[in-house]
Order: C-alpha cells, then structure tokens, then sequence
C-alpha cells in the first residue's frame, strides 16, 4: 500500500519527512519557548543543550560517571543474555521441562520488581554490584521468554524431515531446532535491552554515587537544566544506538522468517 | 480452567510453599543476619500489624489516589491520540516510529524532570505515572487499528459504508481486544512507576514508605511493606485479567 | 546382489492405531495392510484424503512404529529411519527456509553421515542433474513452488538410495506444474531404476506414474484393489492421450467412489502425524 499522502496540488508527502518535520518543529517551538516564557531555572532551550555538550564532557567526573553506567548496562545485559539462553534453552526443549519450569518463571516475573529495588542495594550494596543485579532482574526475562518462545515455533514437517534423513538429536538441535530460536532470541535480546537500561537506570536513580542516573539528580538539584539535558541526550543516545544494532542484527536473523511466508 | 492451567497454578502454589518454608528454616537456623533477612514469623506479624491498625491502608489511598488520577490522564490522551492517529494509514507510518522511539528510551530517566518541575508531592508521580501509562495505550490503540484485516475495510467499503460507520463498525470492534490489553499493561505499567518514583523521591505511599523503613535498618516492617505491595499488584493484575477476558467473551459474542 | 524384480519392500500385516484423546479412545488407520513390491517398481497410492496413506508412507520409512506387523526392506525388519535406503520428498514446508538450497543438500548429506569432504561435490552434482544449478545460492522463498518441490527432490536424490518414498510431493502445485514434474520424475524413473512409493490424491497423475496403482479404502485403510498399468517409462503427453489413460482412470475412479462417499458422509478426520505437537522430544511410538 502506498502511504504517501498525495494533496490537490499533487505534491506527495512521504511519513518519513512528515515525522521529521515534526521533530524540527517540536525543537524550534522548544526553543522559541526556552527564550520566551519558560524559566531558565527549569528548563533550558536546544541551543543551551548542545552548548552544555563541551561543558559536561570535560568534567572528568561525568565522563567517569558515564563510563560506569555503560559498564553496568553491559555487564548486566551479558549476564541477563547468557542466563537467559542458559536457562530458556533447557526449559524449551522438552514438554515436561515447559510444564514444570515456565509456571514458575512467570510466577516471579509477574512480582513487579521496583518494590524490591530496596533489598537489591540491602544485598548487593551502593555500588555498581547492585545496579547490575536490578538490570539483570530485569532483562532476563524478556531473553528467556522468547528463547522458551522460539522453540516453541519449530517446524514439525522440519523435524519429520531431518530425522527421515537420520539426523540425531544433536544434530537436529543443532541444524533445526536452533536457527529457528534464532530469530526469537534477537526479539528478546532486543526487549531486554531496554528492559536491562531501564532497571540499571533505576537503581542509579535510587541510590548511589555514581553513573548517570545520580548526576542527573546533581544536576536537577543545582537548578543547571542544560547540564542535565545533555546527559540524558548522551543516555539516550546510547540506548538509540544499542537498540539499533540490537535490531539489525535481529533482521538479519530472521530475514527467511520474515519473507518466507 | 484447563488441566495444564490447574497444574500450573499447583507448581505455582508448591513454589511459594517450598520458598517460606526454606525462609522458616533459615529464620530458625539462624543463617542469615535478620537485617538482611527478617524471621518470616515477625514479617508475618508486622504485616498482621499493619493491616489490623490500618497504617498500610493510609498509604495505599495515596498511592492508589495518585494512580487513578494518573490513569484517568493516560486513558483519555492515549484513547483520544491513538484514535486520532489510528485513523489514517499515513499518520500512523508517521508516529508510531516516533512513539515507539520514545518508548525505547527509559523515560524514567525524565524523572528529575518532573519533581523539578511539580515538586515532591503527588503532582510529580501523577504526571510520571500517566507518561508512562500512555505509551503502552497508544501504541495498542494505534496498533490494533492498523492490524484490522485489510479484507473486512475491503468488504465495508464494497458495501458503502461511510468513514464514521467504517470506524464504529469495522475499525473499533476489530481493533478492541488489542486496544484493551493495551489498557492493561497501561495500568500496571503506570503503578510500578508510580511505586518506583514515590521510592526514588517521595515524601508519602507506599513506595516511600518502603524506602523509609529500608533507611532505618527496619527490615521486617519493610519486608511486610513489599509483601504488601506485591499482594495488591497481584490482586489488581488479577482483577483486570478477568475484566479483559469478560470484555473479550462479550466482545467476540456481540 | 540385488537384481531389479527382486523384492525390495515387504509390508506384513501392518495395523496402525493411534490414541486420539482421553474421550475419543483408539483412532485405527491402517488394518492389516500386506504389500509386495519389486525392485524399480513405482507404485501409487490413493485413497480417500485422510485414509491412512501417509501413515502407511511413513511406516515403511521407519517414521512412524506400526502397531502390529512389520516392514522389511531387503529382508531386513525396519524399525527406524533407514537414510541410506530410504529417502523421503515430502509435500512441501520441508527445506529450511533460512538456508540456501545449495546448503539444504548438503544439511541433508550431514544428516546422512557422508563425510564433510564429500558433501559439496555431491550436492552440486545432485542438483545439476534435476536443473537447478544456477538456483544453488537462493532461498527457498525466492524459488517457485515447483522449483522447490525439485530442490526436495534433489535433496533426496543426493542421498543416493535405492527407495525413494515421496509423499503426496506436488498436491500443492498447480496442475499444468504438477504434470510437468510428473513427466520429469518418470523420465528419471527410467534412467535411475528407483524403486518409489507414491502417495497422491489425483486420479491421473497415478495412473500416469504408476506401474501398479494400490487402491486404499477408507479409514481403518485397508487395500482395495490393485490396478497394473502398463506402459515403460519414460512416459509423455502421448501416453496420456491414450484411450487407455482414460479407461484406467475412470476404473479407478468408479473403485475410489464409495469409499469417498464413506469419507464425505462422516469419519473425516487428519492424519496423526500432521496432529504431532511441535516438541523435540516427542516421538509418536
């Protein structure tokens, strides 16, 4: 279907365009307002933002602060992949397994977890230990659930296939079972890429003394808008670009999903 | 309910059964410091305590009086937007990768914003509980739309129907059951924030109740706060798990 | 030493049953099924659509335990899959859709247990033989159907065995494709000297394939009757033209009648492999 919307005069719009005039017009608005009527104190206007870019990036402190946040992200989004696949793999596999095993895995994740953000720094302290756990708690399980997921999509006319031709279970593991988790896990590890982002931020945000999350409080608290506006651009950034090479890599995964049928 | 649902919630009830009796044991045995990890008995009192004398019950009005304001703020923007924007196969290409974008990003990054902005009262967790309530709304509003199989608009269109009896015909029966699970998630989605930012900056409900207790080394009333908070999340979860299967039922009956 | 006339395919008394469900009890497809057939013979089964054919199909490849009786392959009892025997084509959906159909070969060959060395080069072979050289490094989705239902073939071909058990292979092509592939597959017939089983649902392509058509009656299956068509293969349009084409399908449709009258009024059902859960761990005995 095409979407382009065609007017009377003919002059075709593509959604694209439309959304990024959207966008600039939303920045000019904001700025325009920055100048007028908001107060200084609060908010600041796009051009101040970016000035503030120089400013916080030479603090040696900030960059420390944002270099601990990305370690804890990784960290915990690594540990929330391997344990993931390590755990989903094993419950998807077999019926009993699902049977036994999912119940519980939806048992705990439907327990909302900022109420227990407090035990996490009870048990794992102030430090970047427990902003790593809370983003664990977080990402895996989108991870899991869609690993559990992918296995649940092979092909029985595939299975029927491979063991006609003598494949053993390794190797129909390995040959079917696999590539068709494959495309699942990406949606997962996608998923809980912002789900880990979100329970690191969190924690940050909760208590301690370093990452992102604190200095944008320090920021909020010195009434210096600009400086906080530019961290949460760097943090936004990074999400941005770690959600999109997330995302390619899952399109290239599934490619044969998504134009097989 | 199905056998396979039965046996599922019987691993579910076994599960909590083995953990507070591994939580007794540990209790009795004297393991774990009970700073860490109060007795299950004295929790079990406290949280006997705090029902019976109704302390628990003066901090969950204000948090459930900032969710439902929070909640009324997000349905009406998020029904209104989604629908608006649901109409059109070309605002939607134009939005939904917008929203979806800001979605990604953890909003809750924003939430110095808000309490720069409306302070430390319920203002601040009104507004950031309704940011985050609106998202999953809108995105379902619009999505559920634009999954309305193409044949049924074929079909109205086939047989003249105008755009309203098009949209209160075909569009909006179609698209409810997606529209209503978004609904859901909205509401859950805005508790657990505004539980999270009363935790991270409030002075009243339950969330800084958690925190407060946390900071004064009483573990097991906090614990009987969590337990609390966990059991009315469960309860509402539940309660709004048989509101969308009802309104499915009717919906598919109708 | 086998010798073409020999027998390559014993089916003694094979009865199938499978448990349905808790309520609906034992569902039985096959009743003591007994069948004989000859080294490079090619021999159709038809009967009506959910009779118990495709069990039956996948009993002599080992997919599938039969409940009483037993299949031999040169004398030996089957008892699983027999890849270096017995290679399957099944309808469609079976090459994996993420690989090329240079790589579905060669997988195939993996899964047969030919060395890693000899694979490529045999793939390749396979495949220049059934036409399909030029589409080695393309995907499934970007072939045709009957490009697709070839490659399946070559697949099967690449594991050179003797039986060669093809399951209802083109039902989902259209009918000018279908008897092209058809004419193609008896040109091989007469060069390779395969012995096949050939499950289908049209009246003319078994009388066209076949040397011996194997009528099945409704579920529990049984054999009706067996209808011998002569003719050497390969097989073209002129044979088709034939009077006799003619005369042989409509014998075999007067036969099949009532058993589709059965079917239609009533005992429809599907067939229990199409009803397997998609579970690794599963394996219907």
């Amino acid at each position: 279907m095409n979407l382009a919307m065609t007017d009377r005069a003919g002059l075709r719009l593509s959604p694209g365009w439309v959304r990024a005039g959207i966008v600039v017009l939303a920045v000019v608005a904001w700025e325009v307002a920055g100048h007028t009527i908001l107060d200084p104190e609060f908010i600041s206007p796009p051009s101040a933002v970016i000035a503030a870019f120089p400013r916080i990036l030479a603090d040696s402190d900030i960059r420390h602060a944002i270099l601990v946040s990305f370690y804890e992200l990784l960290a915990a989004f690594g540990i929330a992949t391997v344990a993931g696949i390590a755990l989903g793999v094993p419950i998807g596999l077999h019926r009993f397994t699902l049977r036994s095993a999912l119940p519980l895995v939806l048992l705990i994740y439907s327990i909302p977890q900022v109420t227990v953000l407090p035990l996490f720094v009870l048990y794992f302290g102030i430090g970047p230990a427990s902003k790593i756990a809370f983003g664990v708690s977080h990402g895996i399980f989108p991870i899991l659930l869609n690993v559990v997921a992918g296995a649940q999509t092979v092909e029985p006319a595939h299975l029927k296939a491979a063991r006609s031709m003598g494949a053993g279970r390794l190797l129909i593991f390995r040959r079917v079972v696999l590539p068709h988790m494959v495309p699942s896990l990406f949606s997962g590890l996608r998923l809980g890429m912002s789900a880990t982002l979100l329970g690191v931020i969190l924690a940050e945000l909760y208590g301690s003394q370093a990452g992102i999350g604190y200095y944008t409080q320090v920021f909020t608290n010195s009434f210096d808008p600009a400086g906080m506006f530019a961290l949460v651009a760097v943090l936004a950034v990074m999400a941005i670009i770690l959600n999109e090479i997330v995302r390619r890599a899952e399109r290239r995964a599934s490619f044969w999903r998504v134009t097989a049928r | 309910m199905t056998g396979t649902a039965w046996r599922a919630r019987a691993i579910q009830i076994g599960f909590v059964v083995v953990c507070v009796l591994g939580w007794i044991y540990v209790g009795n045995a004297r393991l774990i410091s009970p700073i860490f990890l109060p007795r299950f008995d004295r929790v079990m009192t406290e949280l006997l305590r705090i029902v019976s004398n109704g302390t628990v019950f003066v901090y969950l009005g204000v948090t459930l009086f900032e969710l439902f304001a929070a909640y009324a703020l997000a349905l009406a923007a998020g029904l209104t937007v989604g629908f608006l924007i649901g109409r059109s196969r070309f605002w939607v290409a134009v939005f939904e990768p917008l929203l979806n974008g800001i979605f990604a990003v953890p909003i809750v990054i924003f939430l110095p914003l808000f309490i720069l902005f409306l302070g430390i009262g319920i203002e601040s967790k009104i507004a950031f509980g309704a940011t985050y309530a609106f998202f999953p709304i809108v995105l379902n509003t619009i999505g559920g739309i634009g999954a309305v199989d193409a044949r049924f608009v074929t079909v109205a269109q086939s047989l003249g129907a105008t755009r309203w009896q098009m949209f209160k015909r075909v569009l909006l029966p179609a698209a409810l059951p997606v529209i209503v699970s978004g609904i859901r998630i909205g509401f859950l989605i805005g508790f657990f924030s505004i539980i999270g930012s009363e935790m991270i900056a409030g002075l009243d409900g339950l969330g800084s109740q958690i925190v407060q207790l946390g900071e004064g080394m009483n573990t097991a009333a906090m614990f009987a706060y969590i337990l609390f908070v966990i059991l009315i999340a469960a309860i509402l979860n539940t309660l709004l798990s048989l509101l969308q299967s009802r309104f499915n039922r009717v919906a598919a009956a109708s | 030493m086998a010798f073409a006339g020999d027998v390559a395919i014993t089916v003694e008394k094979v009865s199938h049953a499978y448990l349905k469900g808790a309520q609906a009890g034992l569902l039985q497809t096959l009743r003591e099924v007994s069948l004989e057939i000859r080294r490079g013979e090619m021999v159709c089964l038809i009967g009506p659509s959910g009779c118990g054919k495709s069990t039956l199909l996948n009993i002599i490849g080992g997919l599938i335990q039969p409940s009483t009786g037993v299949v031999k392959v040169d004398g030996r009892v089957i008892r699983g899959p027999t890849p270096n025997e017995i290679a399957f084509v099944f309808q469609d959906n079976t090459l994996f859709p993420w690989s090329t159909i240079l790589e579905n070969v060669k997988v195939a060959l993996e899964f047969q247990g030919v060395p890693a060395t000899e694979r490529e080069g045999r793939a390749r072979t396979t495949l220049a033989a059934v036409g399909l050289k030029d589409f080695a490094d393309h995907y499934p989705h970007q072939l045709s159907g009957g490009m697709k239902q070839r490659a399946s073939l070559a697949r099967a071909l690449a594991l050179q065995t003797g039986i060669l058990l093809m399951d209802e292979p083109f039902a989902a092509l259209d009918e000018q494709t279908r008897t092209y592939l058809g004419e193609e597959l008896s040109r091989l017939l007469a060069k390779t000297g395969k012995t096949i089983i050939f499950v289908t649902h049209s009246l003319s392509e078994a009388v066209f394939l076949a040397d011996r058509v194997i009528v099945m009656t409704a579920r529990p299956a049984a054999i009706k009757a067996t209808i011998a068509v002569a003719g050497a293969h390969p097989r073209g349009p002129a044979f088709m033209a034939s009077p006799r084409f003619a005369e042989q399908r409509n014998e075999l449709y007067a036969l099949l009648r009532d058993e589709i009258e059965k079917t239609v009024g009533g005992l429809v059902g599907e067939e229990p492999e199409e009803a397997a859960p998609p579970m690794l761990a599963e394996q219907r005995g």
